[in-house]
């Protein structure tokens, strides 16, 4: 019994990396389309094969599940969330196409992008870093620096940021905001070491 | 079955169309699997009602582009923008599909719950009734956050939806709150709707 607990305890945290997973990757499509870039949108297409890893993952472990025929049908509703979550992180990746393929900026499109005036970057975070340790509640990036965390690059991890999440060394931060709030987010997260120190 | 009209154009901007359809559609994911790992009929229908907001908006992006496209130029330049609201229709599908696992009682073995339940933070839909001390006031005032600890992540207002309400939004009665939070915060909001708890810890 504690062992099928725990198999079960694997689905889930399989099926919770899944939803995260696509949430993102909608979220960051449109931030592609809605910021003109590319550097975005190959994440997109970077997170729409870990989906597909993910799900297959999924299925094999919702597979190996060891149900009864009669178990069957609660089975089935796992694996069409699977499914659905797979067709969601599709759709994001053509989303993410539009934007490589390169958006001409026609006037109804043109106005879309140009009142976004924000950039996107990446910065790591160092271990010297004042936000190693830190939830992103308490580490306050937004009010420092303007920008805001779109997601959080944890080895081959992605996580949504949400105000709990807490930043450690290594972590990459993809953020969005306005181009002056750049420097002042690479500075937090990789605070330059003094001349002497 | 959701009665289907007509959709009628309106000039609304196309960046204010996409940020809307973002926004409901990660809305839309979240909810979704609320409803099928909390087994929430409550949660699949407001899936269902979100659909078909992100389908009108669709539709009007597509509008959009239509009007805008005068010759084979302005057509490739576009074909995008078509791109985007079909990309967007299949992911309110997607969701409608989870919702409609839940709607139609389509099993998710219990023990999945049980550890869903213990690893996730509650996700919940709740009304405000008229006698609700909730009603009239700003999230600012009610600090819901600081005191029990539970985040407004979405108000529906009739068929209006306002995504990460702002601290100023007042609430109204009769507003559908959705709502994240540990299961101790989440009863305590259920509570404070309904009316059956008239008042607020300090």
């Amino acid at each position: 019994m504690v062992k099928k607990k725990e198999h079960f305890k694997a689905v889930v945290d399989k099926l919770v990396e899944l939803k995260d997973t696509s949430e993102l990757m909608i979220d960051l499509a449109y931030s592609s389309l809605l910021l003109n870039s590319h550097h975005l949108a190959e994440e997109v297409e970077g997170l729409e094969e870990r989906v597909d890893e993910l799900h297959t993952e999924f299925e094999q472990l919702v597979l190996s599940s060891g149900f009864k025929p009669e178990e069957a049908k609660d089975f089935l509703g796992l694996i069409r969330l699977g499914v659905a979550t797979e067709q969601i992180a599709d759709a994001g990746a053509e989303i993410a196409e539009v934007v490589l393929r390169g958006l001409e900026p026609h006037p109804i499109l043109k106005a879309a992008i140009e009142e976004a005036e924000e950039t996107v970057v990446r910065v790591q975070v160092s271990l010297n870093s004042p936000l190693v340790g830190k939830t992103i509640r308490q580490a306050q990036i937004h009010e420092e620096t303007g920008m805001w965390v779109l997601a959080i690059r944890r080895g081959n991890v992605w996580i949504r940021p949400r105000s709990s999440t807490s930043i450690q060394q290594d972590d990459i931060l993809i953020a969005s905001g306005y181009a002056e709030g750049e420097e002042d987010l690479e500075n937090l997260a990789s605070p330059k070491e003094l001349e002497n120190g | 079955m959701v009665k289907l009209g007509k959709i009628e154009y309106k000039p609304v901007p196309v960046r204010d169309l996409l940020i809307e359809i973002k926004d409901l559609s990660e809305l839309m994911i979240d909810l979704a699997y609320s409803a099928a790992l909390f087994d929430s009929k409550a949660l699949a229908e407001e899936v269902l009602e979100l659909e078909e907001r992100v389908d009108t908006l669709a539709y009007l992006l597509d509008m959009n582009v239509m009007i805008a496209v005068r010759d084979a130029e302005d057509a490739e330049h576009l074909v995008g923008v078509s791109a985007v609201a079909s990309a967007a229709d299949k992911i309110s599908d997607a969701a409608a599909d989870i919702a409609i696992l839940v709607i139609k009682d389509i099993g998710i073995h219990p023990i999945v719950r049980q550890v869903f339940e213990k690893v996730a933070e509650h996700l919940i839909r709740v009304e405000i009734n008229p006698e609700s001390i909730l009603a009239g006031h700003s999230l600012d005032e009610l600090e819901l956050a600081a005191r029990i600890g539970v985040d407004i992540i979405a108000i529906r207002r009739n068929k209006e939806w306002i995504i990460n309400p702002k601290e100023v939004e007042k609430l109204d009665r009769n507003d559908v709150l959705i709502a994240r939070g540990a299961p101790h915060g989440i009863d305590e909001l259920e509570g404070l709707a309904r009316g059956t708890i008239s008042e607020l810890e300090e």
